[in-house]
């Protein structure tokens, strides 16, 4: 099945080049250049994946993420000229999974597309607890008591990293690598802010966390079964 | 401030020990130094002090004096008339050699000598000391004793010879419980008829004068000391007026020269403070224009570079992706346009490399860098790094050798920017080392971690060491270039460095090759007390390297990756 992705970029030349190297891999592309119409094209292709530039006409990346995620857990990888500056924390506030700092080649903007659209590893058992959390695997479901809490993939897949293995301390770059997929030194950032997303879904104290708990100076674990 | 103790090196002591009063006398020494105010008040006062001191003392003598005089005068006149009227009395009298009659003669003088000489101590003594039938020895009334009168005087009366001479002379007359009262006595001759001439006392009592005396001069001294007082605090405020305003100013500059260019000083009234004050603000006002016009003229001139580097990066990005893919395909072209995608492709990379690098300097200049710090052992990381360019040394048949003795322990760094200084400096070392070993040394002590990176290259002229770090400059143009880099590393290194308060420094001698060493302080102080590593290694005379340069080759004993 061919995965579908949407560009939203509005140099059409850049739009266009990604058009040609995604396709090259076997991916079909929608393509966007007005911020304003952007949530429109997402809910008129409903893509697998959207690469989003975080400077848009018409309304910014950070506001479009804001309102996809609203609605959707769809992978968001966000197109960025600057990697230093708080809009990449702002966007991975908002919502977006992944960053891609411009200049990127190809090689390396394929593999983060790859890395979200590919389910992470399944571990043995269907069914996992953290906390008072039930983890269904196959269900991509995450209830506590009746009630189903709503992750997208990317958070899913941070929980189930944590839970399917309790016993074990996750530095931040063990998470980089596994969950986003990144073998070398990456944005440490990342995996904060993700946390941080996690635990407001998760938590039933977001101050005082008891599913994914902060070691200090090491990383995150999973909190203590209930 | 009257403190009851003070602290003398983290002592306290009280004021029985020599100590507290040498803190005394220094923190006064301090204060008579540092404070114009505190100065200007004690000459002051001591001054005045002075001058009323002389002017109460001269006073209080011209008053006792002039008292004392008029006293006199009037004691004499006085005493004149009494004993002159006396006289006229003794010279009327008939007494026929009766020494009753005598007696009686003189009895009846003494009331009315004590009424107009008024005084009642009076002293009538007989000159002839020859005991006479016919002659009484004197009389005496009011306390005055023969005793009280001085030797001087009798014999200035006795061998006057005439009654119209006066004498005068200060005496302590008995008071009240034994007490002593100041007082004068008048010494002149009265004759008796028939009998001859007796000496006169009469006594004066002063005392009213000197209490008065005392009164004049007790207000005297208050007064003064009251005047010092005044004129004092009059010194004090006044000072005040004047230095209150002055170190005002010494405040404002010392904040306008800290860089808070915003202070500005009060301008009260038109006096020559004011003046000052106005020309102060003035003088602010232009620096501070000018230095906004500096800072806003090197602010649109780092924003401009950093909007172009970040304007260039979209077509970049296209530009990356379409060679990259041409690239890949070049197997399908001929081969002259395969050579020409391959240099396509190099440059391209190149050339972002090098806008990278010129972001990475905007933002230094921009002062927009943020250190991510983490602990990290920088022998590790140098570990890491040898490792990571183990290849390309071994292309340039270098040997990479880590010396190191020290610098395990994790230091607060940002391992990123300092792994992109050795990788950096090491880079520059295999380029320019020609081939022969190269020695990375990691050492540390209290203070600091430092790691040198030496090579036996070329090595470069003083001159050429100075500017190594100035942007895109170049050793040699003419020099091989064969790693590529974009003349900004060093000066990107530099930049890292300062912004950990460490410092990279260069040692490089022609033919002898060069060493950088990069110093880090181990807390967010600035290393003063030197490097671990020296800056020159001390070796320029070894000629031949393979022979007289031990290289000690250190690896950590375990494998472990920090």
């Amino acid at each position: 099945m061919t995965s579908r992705i949407l560009v939203v970029d509005d140099d059409t030349a850049l739009a266009e080049m990604i058009g040609i190297v995604l396709r090259t891999e076997g991916f079909e592309t929608f393509f966007c250049a007005d911020g304003a119409t952007a949530v429109q094209e997402w809910r008129a292709h409903r893509p697998d994946l959207i690469l989003l530039d975080l400077m848009l006409p018409g309304m910014d990346g950070i506001e479009i993420c804001t309102r996809i995620r609203a609605e959707s857990g769809v992978p968001i990888i966000m197109l960025t000229a600057r990697a230093d500056t708080a809009d990449v924390v702002r966007g991975l506030e908002s919502g977006a999974d992944d960053y891609i700092v411009k200049p990127f080649n190809p090689k390396e903007l394929v593999a983060r597309i790859r890395t979200r659209l590919r389910p992470g590893a399944q571990p043995e058992s269907e069914m996992l607890r953290i906390g008072d959390l039930q983890v269904d695997v196959a269900a991509h479901e995450v209830r506590r008591g009746q009630s189903s809490i709503a992750l997208t993939p990317l958070e899913f897949e941070l929980l189930v990293a944590l839970a399917s293995k309790p016993q074990q301390v996750f530095s931040r770059e063990m998470l980089l690598e596994q969950v986003w997929g990144y073998h070398y030194k990456a944005d440490t950032r990342l995996v904060n802010v993700h946390v941080q997303r996690l635990r407001a879904k998760v938590e039933l104290d977001p101050d005082n966390p008891k599913i994914v708990t902060t070691v200090r100076g090491v990383g995150y674990r999973a909190g203590a079964i209930v | 401030m009257p403190t009851a103790a003070v602290t003398v090196a983290g002592r306290s002591v009280t004021w029985r020990d020599g100590a507290w009063w040498r803190a005394r006398a220094e923190r006064i020494g301090t204060l008579w130094r540092r404070s114009l105010r505190f100065r200007t008040v004690v000459i002051t006062l001591v001054l005045t002090a002075l001058t009323i001191i002389i002017a109460c003392v001269w006073m209080a003598l011209a008053i006792q004096n002039d008292l004392f005089e008029s006293r006199k005068t009037q004691a004499l006149t006085d005493a004149r008339r009494a004993v002159d009227s006396a006289q006229s009395t003794l010279d009327n009298a008939v007494v026929q050699d009766d020494p009753v009659q005598v007696q009686n003669l003189l009895t009846s003088i003494q009331g009315p000598l004590s009424q107009q000489s008024a005084t009642d101590m009076t002293l009538a003594i007989r000159v002839d000391a020859t005991p006479s039938q016919l002659a009484p020895p004197g009389f005496r009334s009011g306390g005055l004793t023969e005793s009280m009168i001085s030797a001087e005087l009798r014999k200035h009366v006795r061998d006057s010879g005439s009654v119209d001479k006066q004498w005068a002379q200060s005496i302590a007359l008995p008071g009240p419980d034994d007490s002593v009262r100041p007082g004068i006595v008048v010494g002149q001759q009265i004759v008796v008829p028939d009998i001859g001439p007796y000496e006169l006392y009469l006594a004066y009592d002063l005392d009213d004068a000197s209490s008065t005396l005392s009164f004049v001069q007790a207000t005297l001294w208050i007064v003064g000391s009251a005047l010092v007082v005044l004129i004092g605090a009059i010194a004090w405020f006044t000072l005040r007026a004047v230095t209150t305003p002055i170190r005002e100013a010494a405040d404002t500059s010392a904040q306008l020269a800290a860089g808070d260019l915003g202070v500005r000083l009060r301008v009260r009234g038109e006096d020559e403070l004011a003046t000052l004050g106005r020309s102060f603000n003035a003088m602010a006002d232009s620096i501070q224009s000018q230095i906004n016009q500096l800072a806003e003229l090197s602010l649109v001139q780092q924003r401009f570079v950093s909007d172009v580097s970040h304007e260039l990066r979209t077509p970049l990005t296209t530009i990356r992706l379409a060679t990259d893919m041409l690239n890949d395909h070049r197997d399908e072209f001929d081969p002259t346009t395969a050579r020409a995608t391959e240099l396509l492709h190099a440059q391209v990379q190149r050339f972002e490399v090098l806008l990278t690098d010129l972001l990475e300097i905007s933002r230094y200049d921009a002062g927009s860098v943020q250190l991510e710090l983490e602990p990290t052992s920088l022998a590790r990381l140098a570990e890491d790094v040898i490792a990571s360019m183990q290849q390309l040394a071994e292309q340039h048949g270098s040997d990479v050798r880590l010396v190191a003795p020290g610098g395990y322990s994790p230091v607060d760094m940002d391992p990123r920017r300092i792994r992109r200084i050795v990788r950096n400096l090491l880079g520059n070392a295999i380029e320019h080392g020609e081939g022969k070993p190269i020695v990375v040394t990691v050492d540390s002590n209290q203070q600091a971690v430092a790691l040198a990176v030496r090579d036996y290259g070329m090595g470069m002229t003083e001159a050429d060491a100075e500017r190594v770090f100035d942007r895109f400059w170049r050793a040699d143009p003419s020099r091989k270039r064969t790693i590529g880099g974009t003349g900004l590393g060093l000066s990107i290194s530099l930049g890292d460095a300062t912004l950990h308060r460490g410092t990279l420094a260069v040692w490089s001698r022609p033919g002898y090759g060069s060493n950088f060493v990069l110093t880090l302080p181990r807390g967010s102080h600035p290393v003063e007390a030197g490097s671990p590593l020296p800056t020159d290694p001390g070796d320029e005379a070894t000629d031949d390297l393979g022979l007289t340069q031990p290289i000690i080759v250190s690896r950590p004993m375990d494998g472990g990756d920090a």
